[in-house]
């Protein structure tokens, strides 16, 4: 197994992590933790794809579009996170589906 | 030239919709004004559109991508209809604005029959499949818009549902047709259809030939589709007469016909059409001989004229259908408008609260009794002509049981329009307060469209030309009104056909002493009036739709855990597939 190869084992086990945390946890900053980590596993795989096709600086550009639109859903979602814990007291998703029924 | 005027028929109701839109309510004038020449304007250009049709592309819009060129062909079946919408359309405007006097809201009533009028003329002039349907869904849409126009009344919002969802149904299956067209071909362009439909499998013409024909039915408003049509009257009147009677329910039997070279040779296509328009015909004609609604017995009556026409396509009677629906299209609309004017000035639209009428509105019952005269086919009218027509091709080309269903129809014609007419101008007033004769904008408009119904019949020569020379594929060849009227004179069937009306007449006449028949036959007018069950089976089609959907919404959770099983899930059927794919 080459380098390259291995690589996308580990992005494949990564994002593994990320929807397996999604599929599991209510907790609402642990969904934002697992939605980051999914999004660290597609940079990793646009790197890979970069080297692979060598077209390196196209994979660099898409990277860093990702990393600052990535930031902007984290910082945003853990503002909204804290306005649910002031306004709603909790931050476990099925009580928040509970209080819209 | 003809760019210009394909390009007008459709833009210029538009544009005036979009300035009439603008106008506020406070100034009335000012939209009924706009309104009235806007639509008198695309009257006019339709009109020269109509001596200059033709085969060639008038008008190409380069879309690109998979839409390729969406293009605008002017040919006969195209620029009659588009006029027809043009014409009628003026009319009513000028129309409502004596109907719709002092009513709110008008910028959007006016601004709706306009998008209505250059969609309409879109639709017919289209020569891709997807335009074709773009336009099919706006015409849809802007008939909900006005069927709901009142929405405080909630029986006009749920009549504007119901014609929605009907309707709809309709378009998926154009859309169906026009897919798979495009899947086969690589351009939804309807020439090409209608070229190289032979190299097309059996089973992919006969889903195309199919699906079109549900999509006709449910528009045209066949039996079991009818029951939006009913429904639909609860739109002002002037829409009655221009959407749900003049054109937008002619645009079923315009697909039929514009497609009728292609789907001739599916095995039981034409049978199919030829069984759903007698059936509408007869089934949609007992309705209204019970009806009690003066507009519910006139859509009845339309379903029922509509099935004459479904059934002259099914017949290979193209040019007997095209004819028949430019005469429904007049006296349907005449007889719409003075429906209107009756109910304008009475009050109720109950015809059992009628009565006596042609002596204070004279003009509007000689208006009327035209039309009515037209519907019924008596020699000297418009429909006489048409429907002899339809009637004869009927003898050539179908089966006697098919011959029989129509002469009845032809003789329950005459049976309702005559109590109609009873009802609501003869006899003695059986309501209370003062009748006024119609204002003359109303006039205006009956006036028009009565000498219409009366004289259209003379086009024949030029109507025939014009299908003869730009329909290539339907192989018509050019009649002249001599040949038509000795055609007609000459035909056993019309002798026949008279006979069936003075029947009809017979019967009303003493209805009173057939005291027994009508007992005899009060089990069938109990099913007639609950419209044969197909308004039960509706409601019971809706109902178990709903309860579905309210069951499949607890599979909506809203939880995030709930989606993302959703998503893996699909996510691996995506993977074994690729994997048993490579």
């Amino acid at each position: 197994m080459n380098d390259e190869e291995l690589t996308l084992l580990g992005v494949v086990i990564l994002f593994g992590v990320g929807v397996y945390g999604l599929l599991l946890t209510h907790h609402l900053i642990k969904i934002v933790i697992a939605l980051q980590i999914i999004g660290k596993a597609v940079i990793i795989a646009f790197a890979v794809a970069g080297t692979m096709s060598e077209r390196v600086q196209l994979a660099q550009s898409l990277i860093v579009t990702i990393i600052v639109a990535d930031t902007m859903v984290a910082v945003i979602s853990l503002a909204l996170v804290i306005q649910v814990k002031q306004r709603l007291g909790t931050l476990d998703a099925r009580e928040l589906s509970n209080l819209r029924r | 030239m003809t760019a210009w005027l394909v390009g007008l028929t459709i833009g210029l109701p538009w544009l005036g919709a979009l300035i009439v839109w603008r106008v506020p309510d406070h100034s009335p004038q000012r939209q009924h004004g706009i309104a009235v020449i806007a639509s008198l304007l695309t009257a006019a250009v339709s009109i020269g559109l109509l001596t200059t049709y033709s085969t060639e592309v008038a008008l190409r819009l380069h879309i690109g991508g998979i839409f390729g060129d969406f293009i605008l062909v002017p040919d006969g079946l195209g620029v009659l209809l588009a006029a027809i919408a043009a014409i009628i359309g003026s009319l009513t405007v000028i129309f409502s604005v004596a109907y719709m006097e002092h009513e709110a809201c008008l910028s959007r009533y006016y601004a709706l029959v306009l998008i209505f009028i250059g969609t309409m003329a879109g639709l017919v002039l289209a020569g891709n499949l997807l335009l074709m349907f773009f336009f099919w869904e706006i015409t849809a849409l802007c008939s909900y818009a006005l069927i709901a126009f009142d929405h405080d009344n909630p029986a006009a919002v749920a009549g504007g549902l119901k014609a929605l969802v009907i309707t709809q149904l309709g378009g998926i299956g154009l859309l169906i047709g026009a897919l798979t067209a495009y899947g086969r071909f690589g351009t939804d362009e309807i020439a090409v259809l209608l070229a190289r439909a032979e190299t097309l499998s059996k089973t992919e013409l006969s889903l195309i030939a199919f699906s079109f024909l549900i999509a006709a039915m449910a528009k045209s408003a066949q039996v079991p589709f009818h029951s939006w049509l009913p429904g639909a009257m609860e739109a002002p009147t002037p829409i009655s007469a221009l959407i749900h009677a003049a054109t937008m329910v002619n645009a079923g039997v315009y697909l039929l016909a514009r497609f009728y070279p292609a789907f001739e040779d599916v095995t039981g296509w034409t049978t199919a059409v030829m069984t759903v328009g007698i059936v509408s015909a007869l089934l949609a004609a007992l309705m209204a001989l019970v009806a009690n609604d003066l507009k519910r017995v006139l859509a009845y009556s339309t379903i029922s004229q509509l099935g004459y026409m479904v059934f002259a396509v099914g017949a290979g009677g193209i040019f007997a259908s095209q004819f028949h629906l430019l005469s429904h299209a007049m006296f349907k609309a005449l007889l719409f408008l003075g429906a209107g004017a009756v109910i304008h000035s009475v009050g109720t639209r109950d015809i059992r609260q009628m009565g006596g009428l042609w002596r204070s509105m004279p003009q509007v019952t000689i208006a009327f009794i035209i039309g009515a005269m037209a519907l019924v086919g008596i020699p000297g009218t418009n429909g006489f002509w048409s429907k002899e027509l339809i009637l004869e091709r009927g003898v050539e080309d179908s089966s006697p049981v098919f011959v029989v269903g129509l002469l009845i129809g032809v003789g329950l014609t005459a049976l309702y329009t005559l109590r109609l007419i009873w009802l609501v101008f003869g006899g003695t007033p059986r309501f209370s307060g003062q009748v006024h004769e119609a204002p003359s904008a109303m006039r205006i408009s009956l006036g028009i469209l009565a000498v219409g119904s009366l004289v259209t019949w003379l086009l024949v020569s030029p109507l025939s030309k014009m299908l003869a020379e730009t329909l290539p594929y339907h192989h018509l060849h050019s009649e002249t009104t001599r040949d038509v009227i000795s055609d007609v004179m000459t035909a056993p069937i019309t002798v026949l056909a008279l006979g069936w009306v003075a029947l009809g007449f017979l019967l009303w006449g003493f209805h009173h002493r057939l005291g027994w028949l009508i007992a005899r036959l009060q089990l069938l007018s109990q099913i007639a009036g609950q419209d044969f069950g197909f308004e039960a089976l509706n409601r019971v089609v809706m109902r178990s739709t709903s309860t579905l959907a309210e069951r499949l919404r607890s599979t909506q959770t809203g939880e995030l855990n709930w989606n993302i099983w959703g998503i893996v899930a699909g996510l691996v059927v995506i993977l074994i597939y690729v994997a048993v794919e490579v």
